[in-house]
């Protein structure tokens, strides 16, 4: 903890409601006393703190969700789907049929955040965003209960971001149009847009299509200090010191933050130069003090050749779509839906 | 009744807003979107608890020292009630002497980002509902997506078929499923609890309402079910926990088990309280069981095994049996409490046996829950399946049932049991599953119901939450690891744990007190408040 650092909260509570102070506020402050100093994790505490909802195949506002559990891995996955039409189908799952046998209707797999070692695919925060993923940006959407750090580190959640690709793309139930296959699109927030990129590049590499990758102010970072950290710390609910904890909780021990998962256009960075990568959706948070890597990474894949739409949220703070009290969070929903419907 | 009364049933059966899609109804004072967020904040104190979060911060930043403390010492108390949470937080840290500036009010919009003061009402009311309104709660665990889903559609059609009162149609379908059955894996998965849930149907339309002759006694599946997996135990030890705690500093003291079976939840509570500082204290068990068809003095028996246990590790011990078939036909005269001691009333999974209706009575849970009352309990330990296994409409019921008992036994699957136990437990929920789906009225006992109803019925009855705190977590999740298998989950829940299969909570622990009452009892039993009555 930096003592000697000054806690500028008076920043932070005039630039988002009160409600959104209140949310923000308190996660920075359970997750303050979950971080031990010598790199551990009160994960005990963590589970108890956790405000988690089950699934619930009975739709609620027009969305309905259900588990999938891989038995072999373990791994679950979240899948949440716009409720039948026909009421008398409700609580019923149907695996038999596509989602449109004439319509393309997108899958979003989701990665939460959590730096990769906080929340779940329950989670209730993240189990509602999902929810209004599917009802504003009409989309089906798989959430992804990746195994966390420090127990899991790099590659882990990489690994299970890979493998639930390759669930979802085979599964007929999540097939739509005339041509019948899943249309994917990656999306996370924090970490989880880390892992987004991560996954869309073994998959470029692989062959596997994915339409598109939506990364909410991702997770990246080296071990150059950048004017955004230097400028904002501690003034945003976010501080520097946290980052580097997060960091030495996920990289395998003795890396330090230019270890390419961290920094993949840095100093130990691969090109991507002639990859069949697919368009990305940067979305920036102009309080978030990762800003510059964050510009960063979107300027590097541009100079790799790919396709970027930078969304540059001036005065949006981390966080700011959890609570549907902001017009940050309206523009980021019309982007999203513009960017999974639009297709030739 | 049509298919179309089922619909018509169904939605009126689930939430209110869940068919409408409109704005879901809280308590009217509470902010709607950080409900969707687990947390239960009044907006009007939204002001408040932003004061008090900023204060932590502070604190803790002045107090950088005594973090290790507040997160492995303290102990945290329902988080989704965040004011309380701050509060508890704060008061086991030195108070920072300066109080930060407080929040702009009214709250800026000259920032021209048109924030919306979110204690108004506000446009956007993109609200999700928060757990409580959810009704059927569901997992579907490792789907085998082939005749396995075929399977579980079949079932709810025919399940669909006898709500309907079409019985023809029912047991056709109840044949094509024997015959599915014979293409799907039924050792393990959907295969083998359809298995059981077709054979449920199909004594319900053959008319054999109640229970075949079992082969084994209850208390010996129980005890079978109790070793394959986790969930008894996590009872037990959740509610001895509580009870151990509620005991503090008290001499006397008296446990009231409404289902004693072989006892098998006290060796544990006795050795704790032989440890205790300062020496145990006299301990008094008044076991309630049902009567022992062989004539055998069951209860008795199991009360000198315990006796002896105590007398090992030095406890004054004595222990009274009360015989009973149900619940609502123990008299409170039966189980005479002094007030110089601390009774613990101990329940696991049989306050929903109360639920039944005989449509010429009330429930009788209405009339037991005063009399627990009257016995002044210092602490009320309540275990129930998380399920809402109590629905009028069959079909809701049969589904829940379903995805539940799948998601049981799915956990058995896994928690890799030995013979006889995983046989035995089966047959344990087999028979649940059985009551479930072919009794009605006073035959239906296992009438389970969700948390959510619990608390309002406890409360309505006039008791209040104990809540159990993160070190009764800590310790239950320790439990677990014990355990080979990875996927079950302990989960705090408003003061209550749970504990579940891959996110689907399947048991919920609970404790609550009395509030006193200060009428007085009926049934004479003492009233310490009343200064009136004589011992």
């Amino acid at each position: 903890m930096a003592g000697s650092d000054e806690v500028n909260v008076n920043e932070s509570k005039s630039v988002v409601p009160l409600n959104t102070y209140v949310l923000i506020s308190n996660f920075k402050l359970a997750y303050n006393l979950l971080r031990r100093p010598d790199g551990t994790f009160n994960r005990e505490l963590d589970d108890f703190l956790e405000r988690k909802v089950p699934a619930n195949t009975i739709p609620v506002n027009g969305v309905f969700s259900f588990d999938h559990v891989d038995r072999s891995t373990g791994l679950l996955n979240r899948v949440y789907l716009a409720a039948p039409e026909n009421e008398a189908r409700w609580g019923m799952i149907d695996l038999e049929k596509p989602l449109s046998t004439t319509e393309v209707v997108p899958v979003i797999i989701f990665f939460h955040g959590g730096s990769f070692t906080h929340s779940t695919a329950s989670t209730a925060i993240y189990d509602t965003l999902c929810r209004r993923f599917v009802n504003i940006c009409k989309a089906a959407v798989v959430s992804v209960n990746y195994r966390r750090s420090p127990e899991y580190r790099y590659p882990c959640a990489y690994d299970d971001g890979w493998a639930a690709l390759n669930w979802v793309k085979s599964r007929p139930w999540l097939q739509s149009g005339k041509d019948s296959k899943v249309y994917v699109y990656l999306a996370g927030d924090s970490s989880g847009g880390n892992i987004v990129h991560h996954v869309a590049v073994q998959a470029a590499d692989a062959g596997v299509e994915v339409l598109g990758n939506i990364l909410l102010h991702p997770l990246f970072g080296g071990q150059e200090r950048t004017e955004s950290e230097k400028r904002l710390d501690g003034k945003y609910f976010v501080r520097v010191p946290e980052r580097d904890w997060y960091w030495r909780a996920f990289l395998p021990e003795g890396e330090d933050r230019d270890h390419p998962a961290c920094n993949p256009f840095g100093p130990r960075g691969r090109s991507l130069e002639g990859l069949q990568f697919p368009k990305s959706l940067v979305v920036v948070a102009g309080l978030d003090l990762l800003q510059d890597w964050q510009l960063a990474y979107a300027e590097g894949l541009s100079n790799y050749g790919h396709e970027v739409k930078l969304l540059y949220l001036k005065e949006a703070t981390i966080g700011f779509y959890f609570l549907p009290n902001n017009d940050h969070f309206y523009r980021l929903m019309e982007e999203i839906y513009e960017f999974v419907h639009s297709y030739c | 009744m049509g298919p179309f009364d089922f619909a018509a049933a169904a939605a009126a059966a689930s939430s209110s807003s869940s068919s409408s899609g409109s704005a879901p109804k809280h308590p009217p004072d509470l902010d709607g979107l950080l409900a969707g967020a687990g947390y239960k904040v009044r907006s009007s104190e939204l002001h408040h608890v932003a004061q008090r979060l900023e204060r932590l911060e502070t604190a803790m930043v002045n107090s950088a020292s005594h973090i290790p403390h507040l997160a492995s010492d303290a102990v945290h108390y329902n988080p989704s009630d965040l004011a309380s949470w701050v509060d508890s937080m704060l008061s086991e840290l030195p108070h920072s002497s300066s109080l930060p500036s407080g929040f702009p009010d009214p709250y800026p919009t000259a920032l021209g980002c048109g924030w919306l003061d979110p204690c108004a009402p506000q446009p956007h009311q993109n609200v999700v509902v928060p757990q409580q309104q959810q009704q059927q709660l569901t997992v579907v665990a490792a789907l085998e997506e082939d005749s396995g889903i075929r399977l579980v559609h079949a079932l709810m059609t025919c399940a669909e078929s006898v709500q309907r009162g079409d019985s023809s149609l029912a047991r056709s379908l109840v044949e094509e499923m024997q015959a599915l059955l014979a293409r799907v894996n039924t050792s393990c998965g959907i295969g083998k609890v359809a298995g059981y849930f077709i054979d449920a149907l199909s004594r319900r339309l053959l008319g054999l309402g109640s229970a075949p002759a079992w082969t084994y006694e209850n208390e010996v599946l129980y005890h079978h079910f109790y070793e394959a997996c986790p969930y008894l135990k996590f009872a037990h030890f959740t509610a001895n926990q509580a009870i151990l705690e509620a005991f503090d500093g008290h001499d006397c003291v008296h446990v009231i088990d409404f289902n004693l079976m072989h006892g098998l939840q006290w060796p544990a509570l006795i050795q704790a309280l032989a440890l205790r500082a300062g020496g145990p204290p006299l301990l008094r068990l008044t076991g309630i069981g049902p009567p022992s068809p062989d004539g055998r003095d069951t209860l008795r028996q199991i009360g000198l095994r315990l006796k002896e246990l105590a007398r090992s590790v030095n406890v004054q011990f004595t222990f009274r049996g009360v015989v009973a078939s149900r619940l609502e036909d123990v008299k409170p005269w039966m189980l005479p409490v002094s007030p110089k001691e601390a009774v613990a009333v101990n329940s696991i999974m049989q306050l929903h046996k109360l639920l039944g209706s005989d449509p010429n009575r009330d429930p009788p849970i209405g009339s037991v829950l005063p009399w627990i009352r009257s016995l002044n309990p210092k602490i009320m330990t309540v275990v129930e399946q998380e399920a809402s296994h109590n629905q009028t409409g069959f079909l809701d019921r049969f589904t829940e049932a379903l995805y539940y008992y799948s998601t049981l036994f799915d956990s058995l699957e896994a928690a890799c049991p030995v013979q006889p136990d995983k046989a035995l437990a089966e047959m344990y929920l087999q028979r649940e599953i059985c009551n479930i789906v072919c009794c009605e009225g006073t035959a239906r006992l296992e009438r389970h119901e969700p948390l959510d109803k619990w608390r309002a019925r406890l409360g309505e009855a006039g008791f209040t939450p104990l809540n159990l705190g993160s070190n009764a977590f800590k310790q239950a999740s320790m439990l677990l690891t014990l355990f080979s298998a990875e996927g079950y989950s302990v989960e705090e829940n408003e003061g209550c744990l749970t504990l579940g299969w891959h996110s689907r909570p399947l048991i919920a622990a609970s404790a609550w007190q009395a509030v006193p009452s200060v009428v007085n009892s009926p049934t004479g039993v003492i009233n310490p408040n009343d200064n009136n009555n004589q011992l």
